[in-house]
């Protein structure tokens, strides 16, 4: 069989170029969308994700992370009590008011006490044990580089939190959060700057012996009563539930519906419009074809194999751009996520732009009528 | 001499309207084409030779009349049907060369073999051996950029012979051609004719080949106005216009 369509392809590329562009940036401009939205939604969900821990006890029908209240002590006995869990490590959430320099004004911060033991659960991703260890210095506090100028403070220089003198100790990197600024103190520093508030914390998280188990033991450990007053999820359903909650209350789930319906729409426009071109460009060929006995089928499968290797190309290029746009992105601290149900998504999407503009191009091959080429 | 006929069309008419004006293009005709034979239709253009071609070779459908060809009613098989009996019986070479840009000289000639359903081998085997047959042999593995309008229209028509068609239309082969080529053109239609018995119906204004053909029908205004029999040794064949 003669690879009319690969040949032709490869001979008339530049014929075929403009289409395996749009599709390889409609790809991009997919794959990078998807990529920034999970990566700032994902932030919301930093607490869970940069920690150890893989069961978290909670304020019954918390939504989202942010939202915790604090549930009485007791929880951390009905925990360690379960033979399955080898640890439990209270996270204290405290909101805060930060003032640094004048210029700057007043700052949202979320305050997050965690067990500074070198063996601690919480953020044990985010920070190293040597910097942990040195949040037991009174006051001491650690952020996320990238929100120094937020701030306006140096390693080694002192702010107003709530109202008492913190120090930064040092920063690190993945502590960005949404809406507002994670400063990291310990359990004990953090109290202190609970001013008026409730002293109990707001979460307990627990590790298991074995961490396969998390949804078996989360689900044995909730209480699955009315009254209850204390919830216990897994960690990556804390997360989904986090995400999810901000995905739709921001309205950005919907954005992204909607932007993906314009990328599709642009991609098919350009992509159908250079697969007619090209079929017009060789109408004769194909009437001639016809003329000789070979069916309209048989030509379609040529435009639609055309279409295939378009996208395939369009696909390689726009994973290309993409790894680019997605590493300077890193580089700069940008958060971006990416998942392999989100990079399958959007590879259907883009396939689903070639196969769908290969289908209208196939209609031009009803001009390949081989009287025509008789008058 | 009746078995020798290819093709028999009756009662042909066809007309074509533009706006609203109704042009009458064949007009109530008759006519029967002999295999081994090369019948050429000639006249001048707009004479409705190129639109016969096309009613008879089963791409136009005629608005009244009938095409029997072997032993064939061609207007009363569905598209499928008729798109099967061009490709196992039928021919065709147009002015245009139709070739695809990004083919090699085998590769076209293979194309329309590679529908036939034949093997890998023998669909190279047929394409060399026409690819010979026209001359072409050294030039096989050009593209049509690197060819001449001869050698072009040579490689269209060995893609149409290979098929090993009973039955080749030919729609002004030589008009697109310098003297030499389309002499050269004319004498492989000629000798397809004579070896293969096939029936190759040429239509064409070029009078270069009315003194090639074994049979030349003169057509005016959707008419046969003279049907000439040349003494090359005939095969049969008779209007009945």
């Amino acid at each position: 069989m003669v690879a009319l369509a690969r040949k032709t392809l490869v001979y008339e590329w530049r014929r075929y170029l403009p289409a395996s562009l749009a599709v390889a940036f409609s790809g991009m401009l997919l794959l990078v969308q998807l990529a920034l939205v999970f990566g700032i939604f994902d932030s919301a969900a930093v607490y869970i994700n940069a920690s150890r821990g893989q069961i978290w006890v909670g304020y019954p029908g918390t939504q989202s992370i942010d939202l915790g209240r604090s549930i009485p002590r007791d929880a951390q006995m009905r925990l360690l009590m379960n033979p399955q869990v080898a640890q439990v490590e209270p996270f204290q959430w405290v909101n805060g008011d930060w003032r640094g320099s004048r210029q700057l004004g007043s700052v949202s911060v979320f305050v997050s006490g965690i067990d500074p033991a070198p063996d601690g659960l919480v953020f044990a991703r985010a920070i190293p044990p040597a910097l942990r260890a040195r949040l037991e210095e009174p006051g001491a506090i650690i952020v996320d580089r990238a929100d120094l100028p937020k701030l306006g403070i140096q390693v080694g220089q002192s702010g107003i939190l709530n109202g008492q003198r913190v120090y930064l100790v040092g920063t690190t990197s993945g502590l960005r959060a949404l809406g507002g600024v994670n400063i990291v103190t310990s359990l004990a520093t953090a109290e202190q700057l609970n001013v008026g508030g409730d002293p109990r914390p707001a979460y307990y998280v627990a590790r298991l012996r074995d961490p396969a188990r998390a949804a078996v033991v989360a689900a044995q450990l909730d209480p699955h009563d009315r009254q209850r007053r204390y919830a216990v999820w897994s960690a990556s359903t804390l997360a989904a539930r986090t995400i999810h909650y901000w995905l739709f209350e921001t309205g950005a789930g919907l954005g992204v519906v909607f932007m993906s319906l314009v990328v599709f729409l642009v991609g098919t426009v350009i992509t159908s419009q250079t697969l007619m071109g090209a079929v017009a460009g060789s109408i004769s060929e194909y009437a001639t074809l016809n003329a000789l006995g070979a069916s309209h089928g048989a030509l379609s499968r040529v435009v639609m194999e055309q279409a295939g290797w378009v996208g395939v190309a369009g696909l390689l290029g726009g994973g290309v751009l993409s790894a680019m746009v997605l590493l300077l992105a890193h580089s700069q601290d940008v958060p971006v996520g990416i998942t392999v149900a989100g990079v399958t998504a959007c590879a259907v999407l883009v396939m689903g732009i070639t196969l769908f503009s290969g289908m209208l191009a196939v209609r031009t091959l009803r001009n390949a009528d081989p009287a025509r080429l008789l008058r | 001499m009746v078995e020798h006929v290819a093709i028999r069309g009756r009662g042909i008419g066809k007309s074509f309207t533009v706006g609203k004006v109704s042009t009458r293009v064949i007009d109530e005709l008759s006519v029967d084409v002999a295999s081994g034979e090369l019948t050429l239709l000639s006249g001048p253009s707009g004479c409705g030779k190129s639109t016969l071609l096309a009613i008879l070779s089963g791409l136009e459908r005629p608005d009244a009349g009938s095409v029997e060809a072997l032993g064939e009613q061609v207007w009363l098989l569905d598209r499928k049907a008729l798109q099967r009996f061009r490709l196992h019986h039928i021919g065709f070479v147009f002015q245009g060369f139709n070739l695809f840009p990004a083919l090699n000289s085998v590769e076209q000639v293979e194309l329309p073999l590679s529908y036939l359903g034949l093997g890998a081998e023998e669909t190279r085997r047929r394409a060399w051996a026409a690819l010979d047959e026209v001359g072409l042999a050294h030039r096989r593995h050009m593209r049509p950029a690197e060819l001449s309008g001869g050698e072009k229209q040579r490689v269209a028509i060995a893609r149409a012979l290979a098929k090993r068609p009973q039955l080749l239309f030919a729609d002004e082969p030589t008009s697109a051609l310098d003297s030499v080529s389309g002499q050269t053109v004319i004498d492989i239609l000629h000798r397809a004719a004579r070896v293969h018995g096939t029936m190759v119906l040429c239509a064409s204004h070029d009078p270069r080949l009315i003194a090639h053909a074994d049979r030349v029908l003169r057509m005016e205004d959707g008419r046969v106005l003279a049907d000439e029999h040349h003494p090359h040794p005939p095969m049969g064949a008779h209007t009945t216009s």
